[in-house]
This record gives structure tokens, sequence and C-alpha cells, in this order.
């Protein structure tokens, strides 16, 4: 959230160790989303009610300016209760003392809801009576459910009869988040927005595949239900934000800058044994807006927030490189582990026509990754590559044409030679990518040592990858353009900039630093 | 008086029959649960050495199966320090050496963090935890593949399993 001048981002934090126990919230402060100083927890594990960890929450913002939080504690006897908690001192911009309402819990599991299946409470809206109304996810058996409540003091609470949504089949929804999408403007809305020109998203987290899948649909507030626009695509079955690894991601309306921004939790794709080595684990993604893509009426567009740019350094652009078929293009960029790459491709228009079209169809997961040929893919870039492309992380499109002619695009990461260590995922991510008539391939790639976000069509399919190489690393790290079509020649365009590093402050235990620092 | 006995008996039929899963005790229990997991006879004859059994719900079986995982990757550490300790081939003691690695992220990592995560109702993490602690032993058995020593293979090969056994307990619970 955006307060009193600083981002705040509170985070699930395990103080002992570079694995999941003794949840507590982390805290961290900065100015532009980039820059971060870490501040003391925010919340411990010190009452009977989340004894057993402080798990989820979300803040709301009241008419007055002031925040409330509510968060899942489970309870000494390991119950998923909703606590209340607020600032000690709202004047105080970083927010580093909590006070957790002394009547907590403020929500125990409703009848016929089992006691572990209660939890993520979301940021709250305005109903247009005028209370406001927060959801939280749950399952019956293995239908996944959003429960509603309706609060004028987020004290006491009115259950609704119905759910704000159910999917049979999905499991345990976790993290759940819901909020409002401007169809035509291309800002964000505060979560209490409705109206016409709105439509809302439901976002739920699957316990079962641990995956984030969005569905849009619109919102009925006098019943508090929620209906989905394409019931074939629906919360769980559907679309997913990230098709690599990115999980329990929620959204906070800036109001600073009218954008709604995507926070989402990237795992690692190493052994435990390693992450103990390291000593830490998991990262946060780079924070991205969240607009409706009003083009395809079906997807969300995430990009990154615009600060990423001021890390920008160093540019290098290419323009019109013509890749033949089968070939490997380097890209002398200079070191190559901290990269922004903007690329567009335009695939060689005879080859996309006289191509024969086919029955088969393809998936990035099953199928043999950048080295599998296709007619008309894959093409794009190498990755975190070593000079003998010993090691390399593919990211590219692959069209595919069916027995009817039409054209379907496809954007994957592979990482099944990303590095030659052994313990590490080398699965093929990726997804169908809506490619619009008149529209060029594009592509936007943050490098950054072990992690790849990659954004395809101005972000209606991303991926994220954790890849470990061992050799392409530091000044060994290439960056390659390849087309492994059989059929097509592709061109691209791109410009690739070297990213500096955002250093991160730890906290300081000194008064006359923070009181600077609360003057800023 | 025979009637009333006959009523009592059939109702208590009934209810045993009707017990939910969750609820249910015994042998029967195990065996349901175990036909979930890889490796069934594993799975049955590891719970069932475990007087707690009897009585456990399926997060309870899932708990004791990481006990009895924690004592076999206990007894595979052992094996393997004592062989470090007797090992002349340096490239013997590197893999012995990260075996140690991998074990110990099992044992104060992956085990651990399995019966926390059943306990305090977060279980997919419980899942993770076990599946790596099957990677791990896999690991392990890879630094030995052009040096095979049956003892330790032996040792991972059972690892591994139970590994994956109660990594399917788990999933039950989500």
């Amino acid at each position: 959230m955006f307060y009193k001048g600083w981002y705040h981002f509170f985070y699930q934090y395990n103080p002992n160790a570079a694995v999941w126990g003794d949840i507590v919230w982390g805290h961290a402060v900065s100015k532009d989303l980039i820059h971060w100083l870490h501040l003391p927890l925010a919340m411990v594990a010190d009452q009977w009610y989340d004894k057993n960890g402080v798990w989820t929450g979300s803040a709301t913002f009241l008419p007055d300016g002031n925040i409330v939080m509510l968060y899942t504690g489970s309870t000494e006897e390991a119950v998923q209760v909703q606590n209340l908690a607020y600032p000690a001192d709202p004047s105080d911009p970083l927010l580093i003392h909590w006070v957790k309402y002394p009547g907590n819990p403020v929500l125990v599991p409703p009848p016929g809801i089992n006691k572990k299946d209660f939890r993520d409470p979301t940021t709250a809206w305005l109903t247009s009576e005028g209370k406001w109304r927060i959801t939280i996810g749950s399952k019956i058996n293995k239908t996944g459910i959003s429960l509603v409540y309706d609060t004028k003091d987020f004290i006491n609470y009115e259950k609704l009869d119905g759910v704000l949504h159910a999917v049979p089949g999905t499991g345990m929804w976790e993290c759940v988040d819901f909020f409002p999408v401007s169809k035509a403007q291309e800002n964000g809305l505060d979560t209490s927005v409705n109206g016409p020109g709105v439509k809302h998203v439901v976002k739920v987290s699957l316990d079962d595949d641990r995956h984030d899948y969005y569905a849009i649909g619109t919102y009925h507030d006098k019943n508090g239900t929620w209906i989905p626009d394409q019931p074939g695509i629906d919360v769980g079955i559907g679309l997913r934000y990230d098709y690599g690894v990115y999980y329990a991601a929620k959204t906070f309306y800036d109001q600073n800058k009218n954008r709604r921004v995507l926070w989402g939790w990237i795992g690692e794709s190493d052994s435990e044994a390693a992450d103990m080595q390291k000593g830490w684990a998991s990262v946060q993604s780079i924070p991205r807006t969240i607009l409706f893509d009003n083009k395809t009426g079906t997807h969300l567009l995430q990009w990154p927030v615009e600060e990423i740019e001021s890390l920008r350094l160093k540019i290098n652009e290419f323009n019109g490189v013509r890749i033949q078929t089968g070939s490997v293009i380097p890209l002398d960029v200079g070191p190559a582990t901290q990269l922004d790459v903007v690329a567009e491709f335009k695939i060689d228009k005879e080859a996309l026509e006289k191509t024969t079209g086919s029955n088969e169809t393809f998936s990035c997961s099953t199928s043999g990754g950048a080295a599998e040929r296709g007619a008309l893919g894959p093409f794009g870039l190498l990755v975190l590559a070593d000079d003998s492309l010993s090691e390399q992380t593919p990211v590219y499109f692959y069209i595919a044409k069916g027995s009817d002619g039409n054209l379907k695009t496809f954007f994957c990461n592979d990482q099944s030679r990303s590095s030659a260590a052994s313990d590490v995922n080398k699965q093929i991510y990726g997804s169908f990518v809506p490619v619009l008539k008149g529209e060029n391939l594009s592509l936007r790639i943050l490098v950054d040592h072990s992690i790849i976000e990659s954004f395809a069509q101005g972000g209606r399919t991303v991926i994220t990858s954790r890849v470990y190489p061992t050799k392409a690393i530091y000044g060994a790290a290439r960056v390659f353009l390849f087309n492994n079509a059989t059929d097509a020649s592709v061109t691209a365009t791109l410009k690739i900039w070297q990213m500096n590093s955002a250093f991160i402050r730890p906290y300081p235990n000194d008064e006359k630093f923070l009181k600077d620092l609360k003057q800023m | 008086m025979k009637n009333i006995i006959s009523l009592a008996l059939l109702h208590l039929a009934l209810s045993l029959t009707f017990l939910p899963v969750s609820h249910g005790r015994g042998a029967n229990l195990i065996e349901t649960t175990c036909q979930s997991t890889p490796f069934y006879n594993l799975c049955v004859r590891t719970l069932q050495s475990d007087p707690r059994s009897s009585s456990a719900d399926v997060s309870g079986l899932a708990h004791i199966g990481a006990d009895k995982l924690k004592a076999k990757a206990t007894a595979a550490l052992g094996q393997i320090t004592g062989l470090l300790k007797v090992a002349k081939d340096p490239k013997l003691k590197m893999a012995l050496r990260d075996c140690v690695d991998y074990y110990n992220a099992i044992i104060k990592y992956d085990i651990p963090v399995a019966i926390e995560a059943v306990a305090k109702g977060d279980p997919k993490f419980g899942v993770q935890g076990a599946n790596d602690a099957a990677n791990e032993a896999d690991a392990c058995e890879r630094r030995f593949k052009n040096q095979p020593n049956s003892r330790i293979s032996a040792s991972n090969k059972a690892v591994h399993d139970l590994s994956a056994v109660v990594a399917s307990i788990v999933q039950l619970l989500l």
C-alpha cells in the first residue's frame, strides 16, 4: 500500500530458516517500488490467536485516511481465524509499530467450514448500502469457494448466505483477490469503484497446484455474487497470472499514481539443501501494473512498473536483424546477467501462408522445448547462455497452424538446458498468447541472474522462471537471438539495456537516521 | 430386551458403516490412505509398525510417516558419516560430503517443515518438503553413479520411497 509518501510491503517471513515455518510479518518501505529499506518485523506470533502463524492479510483505507489490517492467524490449536490490527501511530509514515485489536479474533470459521480452510481476507470495498465487504477463500470438499462478510466497523460481521463464487474441483482457494478494472481507461481503480465502465476480477491461488488463476466477470452488489464472463475459463480452470513460478499474488490500488499494482511471490526452483546453504529462499517479482486488455476483452495485461526503467543504464539497439531458419545470432551487449529487453519479431509472411497446417495440438510443457523444430517456430531469445550454449534458457514464440489454416501462437520458457546442475527444475513453462490481426509479436524480458520475468504481447501472457546456471553467470553470461523454425525466417528489432542493481538497505538501529528518513 | 439389543447392534453397525473417512480409525484408514501412495506395501508396513497408527486420522498418519522417515534418514546419515571417516579416495569423500549436505537438509528442514505444515494447516508446504526429501535422496544416489555403493543405495532408495509415500499422504490433506 501507499501511505504518507511511502510504498509499504508486508510479507510472509520465516526469521529462523530458509524454508517455510514460524511465519511472521516482514516489512519494507520504498519511495519508488524499486529501492527498499528493511524495517523491523511488523507483527510476530505473540498472541494465542496467531501463535502458529501470522499469515496473509490485507489493508483497507478508511475514508479518513486511516488503515485497518485484517489478517489470518493460526491459533495455538491451529484453527484459522481472522484478526484485526492497526498502526500504533498513524502519524508515523513508516508504520513501524502495529497494535492488535484486544478483542481478536473478529472472525472464526463459520459452521460447515473446516477450521483449516478459512484464510487470507481481502481488502474491503464499500457496498451500495455503505457497508464494508470482504471475501475469504475456503472450500467445501473439492469445490473452491469464497465466503462473503459485511461489516461497519471491522469488528462485527454478518456473513452473507451465499458465496461470491464457487468452482467445483478446484480445491482450496488461497489468497483470494477481488478488484475492479476499467474497461476503457488506462488507469487503476480504487477497490470500491463500481459502475457500467467496470469489470471485476476474481483471482485465486490454488493450493492444489500452486498456481494463481484469474477470471474477468460481473459483480452483483445486491447479493454479493460474481459471475464470470466466460464460464469455460472460470476461476481456477482458465487463465493464469503467470505460467511459471509465481504464487500468492495480490494487488493494491496505488492512489499515488492511480494504478493497480500486482505483487507476486517467486519461489525457488532448486533444492532445499541448496537453499540451506544459500541461507535464503524466495524473491518478490518486480511489481506489475494490471489493466484490462480491452483489445481481447478476455485477458488482463501485466507490465513491470515504470519505475524499473530508472535502473536502465547503457542501451544497445538492434534493428531489423534477419534470423534465418536454424540459426543463432549473438547479441553484443556486454554483461548479460542484468538486462531489460524489449523486442519485436516479424515472421516471414509467405511462410505463414504456405505452411501446411496440421491437427496436432501444441503445448509448451509437453513439447521438446526450443530444440524441437516446427515449421513456424520456435524463435526468440536465449538468455543466461554461455558462449558454447552448454547452458541456455530460451524465451520464445511458437506458432502452430491448424488444419483449418488458423494460426495459434504460444509463448514458452525452456529450462531444460538452463543449468548443468541436476537438482534444479528443468520444465518448460508457457501458454497460448492471443495475437490480434495486425499485431507484431512483442516481448519484454527482465533478466536478473537467476530470475527471468518475460512478458508477451504487452503482458497478455507472462512467464517467470528461476534458473541456476553454473557457467552462464556474471561475465560469462550472454544473450542470443535464435530461430529454430524450419520454414520461416524471422526479423527482430530489439532494445537491450544493462540494468543497474537496486540496493536494498538493512534496518539501521539509528534513531537519528529514522528521524531524517521520516522527514523525507 | 432382545429387540433393544438388536436395535443397538444395528445402530452401532450403521454408524460404523457411515463414519466419514476423516474420522475413520484403524487398519481400514491405513489401507485406503496407502492406496493413494506410490508404494502401498511400504506405506502399510511403515504405518502399522507404529502403535499410534491404529487411532490416527490422515493428519496423524502423515505425522507418523514423517517420524519414520526421519528415523530412516538419520540412520542413512549415520551410515554416510561412518563411511566418510574411513574413506581415502578424494572423489569418494567429496561424494559422501555432498550426501551429508543432502541428508542434513532432509532431517533439519524437509521433515520438520512437513510436520509443521500439516499441524498448522497449510499442507502444501508439507508436500513440497516431502518431495524435496525424495529429491535429496536421489541427488545423493546420483553422486555414486560411477562408484556403485550398494549399502548407501539401499538407504537412498528407502528414504526416497518413504518420502514419496509421505508426500502422497500429505497431498490428501490439500
